[in-house]
């Protein structure tokens, strides 16, 4: 398959040509075969050595090359996710484009009062009620780390949160192999058994390695725990440019690649074919803040690398969109997560996530993830590129309103206007009309909305016996891990 | 001295082989070698911190200064006796259990030690237990914590309740960074302090040892 993304009407975006493509994955593969990977995991190990890899030192793992092909051969091309009333949510293929919120901020921008503050329950579940309304968010991650439970069931409770308040696929952390265990548990109960989570996955993990090429013993725990349930999961290094991944584009794709191709071998060696999404991402570190930043023009040309590297190994992609280092809702935020998101979408990345992230991931705001709904919306129409059918044409239309005439009254533009994009949040109404409605800015404007929904939106619930499964599955997790209710 | 500026220029220029060669002629010429650290090494560096506080100079021009002073002193420290070894104070520092990341820690030590501390690091996930034990053998001033995921920095708490069931609580400063820690979550697990980044942590490493 050639490397590039085709949108529609011949709309078509690539950042690397197929030779660049194969450059990388061969300067990746010889990182592997020569430097190798520290794996911290005694089964992941074996499952290497006794297909062929060298291994010294008990944990130090050199790759061949053919392992890595043999895993990017049996891996599926596409992988379906599906919502929780199992209807198909996510089409990862082609040049197919979702996004998702993010997960684990530690600061919640409350859209009420304004305060910066740490995340409650409730907050949670209605920040993912939030998620569900909005039409163009399409998965729900866990939104913010939960400062009111015991520290050992954050992942678990987080999970819970999101299975009752939304109805979309999820995008899941979890601490450890145990964590990930009762998660599997309870998004079988929604789905109705464990065969059936199988068939038709609600949710994936996101799992990473640690920067330069090592995989802690938790994320390889529950890559072969993911491989093995089939719960569609990537292996996706957060790359610190210049800190822990060159400074270079090239350089941070190689190690990166590298990375995530350690962990396919592995999770394909556990289960071939078992659905593996593949990406990574690039936060550059900032050499006067020492701040890994989010969205730089070097992060987006990277995932424009990373999407062409899914297509050449015919994967699906993962990557990131929406996201910004500002602290408020200002012009910073919208540029950052703008770009983001518009260069997301043309690279064709089949799952972006992160929208929504303010201050490097370590805030998230609800009104801000309303103005990315909105821009989603854009970049999602221009996707459709222009067609070029008779119709489209308006030939005939043309000849019909002739010299001097007017398309408005023609049964043209009734037909096709509604085609085009409609505002929802940006404001296109003349000065004195905004000035009557109270001259709000777009963030005001997003904020009363974010309230309206909070108040408004009621998602469908789960049912009472999947309800009492969690609190059950919750209660046995609280005696396991010895927290208090 | 002529020699001591020239070597300062090196450590700001973050010419390693020009430091090396220099200090080992001076310690030829017999000049003293606390001297050559104190007018010649130390000078450099801290023009240069202060150049990165006023952002003429970027982080990794930062690390090749460090880098070239390091140099040096490797090369005049087994002419000092330990007693006599100018420092600012030790740090005993560990990326927590269950995290492997430790960029932004080692940042943190080579910042720590551009400001003359003396660093004892533990390395990449490190239990409470480990950190008692090393408390009890190098005895240090200050104990840096680091942890950059949301799941392991929660594991902090553990190893300032282990110091403090050991008695040992007392006698150390305990300090946490990393991209999750707050000065907030600092307070709640009784940490001493915290910093943003490394170049605060140095300031917060010479305020908590000054007291």
């Amino acid at each position: 398959m050639a490397v590039g993304s085709l949108h529609h009407n011949g709309l078509f975006f690539r950042t690397l040509t197929e030779e660049q493509v194969q450059d990388i994955h061969r300067a990746s593969c010889e990182i592997l075969e020569q430097t190798g990977m520290v794996i911290h995991h005694e089964e992941a190990v074996e499952l290497l050595r006794s297909a062929g890899a060298h291994v010294e030192a008990g944990n130090r793992v050199y790759f061949p090359t053919h392992l890595v092909e043999k895993a990017v051969a049996s891996a599926p091309s596409r992988v379906t996710i599906y919502n929780r009333q199992g209807k198909p949510a996510m089409y990862l293929e082609g040049s197919k484009v979702y996004f998702g919120t993010g997960s684990d901020t530690l600061n919640y921008l409350d859209p009420v009062t304004g305060e910066r503050r740490s995340w409650r329950q409730e907050d949670v579940a209605q920040a993912v009620r939030v998620v569900d309304y909005l039409p163009q968010i399409d998965f729900v991650m866990s939104m913010g780390l939960l400062s009111d439970v015991d520290r050992r069931m954050i992942n678990r409770e987080q999970y819970a949160l999101m299975l009752q308040n939304s109805v979309k696929p999820q995008v899941v952390i979890a601490e450890d192999g145990d964590t990930l265990k009762d998660i599997i548990e309870m998004a079988a109960a929604a789905r109705g058994g464990k065969d059936k989570l199988k068939q038709k996955p609600l949710f994936m993990l996101y799992t990473e390695p640690t920067s330069p090429l090592q995989q802690p013993r938790e994320s390889t725990d529950k890559l072969l725990i993911a491989a093995e349930h089939g719960v569609p999961t990537n292996f996706a290094c957060g790359g610190v440019a210049g800190a822990s991944v060159p400074t270079t584009v090239g350089g941070a794709l190689v190690q990166a690649n590298a990375e995530a191709l350690s962990g396919l071998v592995i999770h394909q060696l556990k289960a071939p074919g078992a659905p593996f999404i593949y990406g990574y991402g690039n936060s550059p570190m900032d050499m006067r803040t020492m701040q890994a930043v989010y969205g730089t023009p070097e992060a987006v040309m990277f995932q424009g690398g990373l999407v062409n590297l899914a297509q050449y190994y015919q994967l699906p992609s993962w990557g990131y969109a929406g996201c910004s280092n500002s602290k408020v809702t200002d012009e910073q935020a919208v540029m950052e997560a703008t770009m983001f998101t518009l260069m997301g979408a043309l690279q064709g990345c089949n799952m972006m996530h992160d929208v929504y992230y303010m201050e490097f991931g370590l805030t998230g705001s609800l009104e801000f993830l309303l103005i990315n709904n909105e821009v989603i919306g854009r970049a999602r129409r221009m996707l459709d590129g222009i067609a070029t059918d008779r119709e489209s044409l308006a030939v005939d239309a043309i000849k019909r309103v002739g010299p001097g005439g007017n398309f408005l009254g023609d049964e043209h533009t009734a037909k096709h206007f509604k085609e085009n994009w409609l505002p929802e949040l940006s404001d296109f109404n003349s000065y004195e009309n905004w000035a009557a409605l109270g001259s709000k800015t777009m963030a005001e404007r997003a904020r009363e909305k974010v309230i309206a929904i909070m108040q408004s939106h009621q998602p469908e619930p789960v049912s009472a016996e999947v309800q009492s499964r969690i609190a059950e599955i919750l209660a046995q997790a609280r005696v396991h891990v010895g927290a208090k209710e | 001295m002529a020699e001591f500026n020239k070597m300062s220029e090196m450590v700001i220029a973050g010419d390693f082989a020009g430091v090396k060669a220099l200090t080992q002629k001076m310690i030829d010429d017999q000049v003293d070698p606390i001297s050559i650290i104190n007018d010649g090494l130390m000078p450099g560096m801290n023009v240069v911190g202060v150049r990165f506080k006023a952002g003429d100079m970027f982080v990794p021009e930062v690390m090749m200064s460090a880098k070239a002073m390091a140099a040096g002193i490797e090369l005049v420290k087994p002419l000092i006796a330990e007693s006599n070894m100018p420092t600012a104070g030790k740090v005993l520092v560990g990326t927590v259990k269950g995290d492997l990341h430790d960029i932004g820690k080692k940042l943190v030590n080579m910042m720590l030690e551009s400001a003359g501390f003396q660093i004892i690091d533990l390395g990449v996930d490190i239990a409470p237990a480990k950190f008692v034990e090393a408390v009890k053998e190098h005895k240090p001033d200050v104990v840096g914590m680091s942890a950059l995921l949301t799941t392991t920095m929660l594991s902090m708490k553990d190893t300032i309740d282990a110091l403090k069931e050991e008695g040992l609580r007392d006698r150390v400063k305990v300090i946490i960074g990393g991209a999750p820690v707050t000065q907030s979550f600092a307070e709640q697990i009784g940490a001493d302090g915290y910093a943003p980044d490394a170049a605060a942590a140095t300031d917060l490493c010479k305020q908590l040892t000054a007291n």
